[in-house]
């Protein structure tokens, strides 16, 4: 029992470290497109997996804690960026945990593509109060428009992820009772 | 990818998609020039005549100034000046005028003439 905890704690520690890892780099990395606020998402599905092997709360941790070490690392911590990632990430954590818990017809695939469209509706809702406007509604459709494909390649890098079970992840099913058909 | 991942995916693309219409779509259709524009004319400060600037039409007509009269031709979407009273002749070299804002002045006579309609946007900055 005690090692059961001890052992979700550090794979939760590995998640959290591997999702700053991911955010970090995903910020250095600029994707060639003239849009602001275009990413993979990356960090996305390290949230997603620890939502899939530990439930809302833990996915939730994972995620904000990801959130402020990576805008510490980048020296953005508390800027208007931190604000736009951490809403985002809360957006598209409660969307793929409600999801992941009420629908059992979705692979990765349809939960990270929601995920996406959750992170999109999470940081325009925190740029419309920082900017004090509504007119940041106006970016909707090209967030979603980068946010539907970038879901889906995140979500499938995971199912395949998953499927393999290899390494690393053998041990994280061996881990958690949840598992879910990818 | 399950049955439900490709519904999914179809009903956010029609999401975005009908978002996107609903949001620019009524930034496709403003054919500035068919805007209705009037020129208006005042002599010392009160407005002394409105012209409606249609395609294809033409006019001309006298505006009394201060120190006599002057005549203003107006072809099409463009006003001018054709003549003035006065030596300098200034606003006959303003030539014509078609823009919303632009002005002919007339300073001895206390004639101008203004083109009004919406302005186009230059550029917007936030």
């Amino acid at each position: 029992m005690r090692e059961q905890e001890t052992r979700r704690l550090v794979y939760l520690s590995m998640l959290v470290a591997m999702g700053t890892a991911l955010h970090v780099v995903e910020g250095i990395l600029m994707i060639p497109l003239p849009i602001p606020g275009v990413k993979l998402g990356l960090a996305n599905m390290v949230t997603l997996l620890a939502l899939h092997l530990y439930g809302f709360r833990d996915g939730l941790t994972v995620a904000l804690l990801r959130v402020t070490l990576a805008s510490l690392v980048a020296g953005m911590f508390l800027s208007p960026g931190f604000l736009l990632a951490m809403s985002g990430a809360v957006g598209s954590t409660l969307v793929m945990a409600l999801l992941l818990r009420h629908t059992s017809c979705f692979s990765m695939i349809g939960i990270s593509m929601a995920g996406a469209v959750g992170h999109n509706a999470g940081q325009l809702l925190a740029a419309s109060l920082v900017l004090q406007s509504g007119a940041v509604v106006y970016y909707l459709p090209v967030l979603l428009l980068s946010g539907i494909p970038t879901g889906f390649l995140t979500g499938y890098l995971l199912n395949e992820l998953l499927e393999h079970r290899s390494g690393i992840f053998r041990d994280f099913h061996t881990a958690s009772p949840v598992s879910r058909r990818s | 990818m399950t049955r439900a991942d490709k519904i999914l995916l179809a009903a956010l693309l029609l999401f975005t998609l009908l978002s996107a219409g609903a949001l620019y779509g009524r930034f496709l259709h403003v054919p500035d020039h068919a805007k209705p524009r009037q020129a208006v004319v005042t002599v010392q400060g009160k407005m002394a005549r409105r012209i409606e600037l249609a395609p294809g039409t033409k006019s001309s007509f006298v505006v009394d100034g201060r120190v006599g009269p002057s005549a203003v031709e107006v072809d099409g979407t463009r006003v001018r000046m054709v003549e003035a009273p006065c030596a300098a002749g200034t606003c006959i070299k303003q030539g014509w005028i078609a823009h919303p804002g632009q002005t002919v002045v007339c300073i001895p006579g206390e004639i101008m003439i203004r083109i009004e309609g919406a302005a186009p946007l230059d550029a917007v900055t936030r």
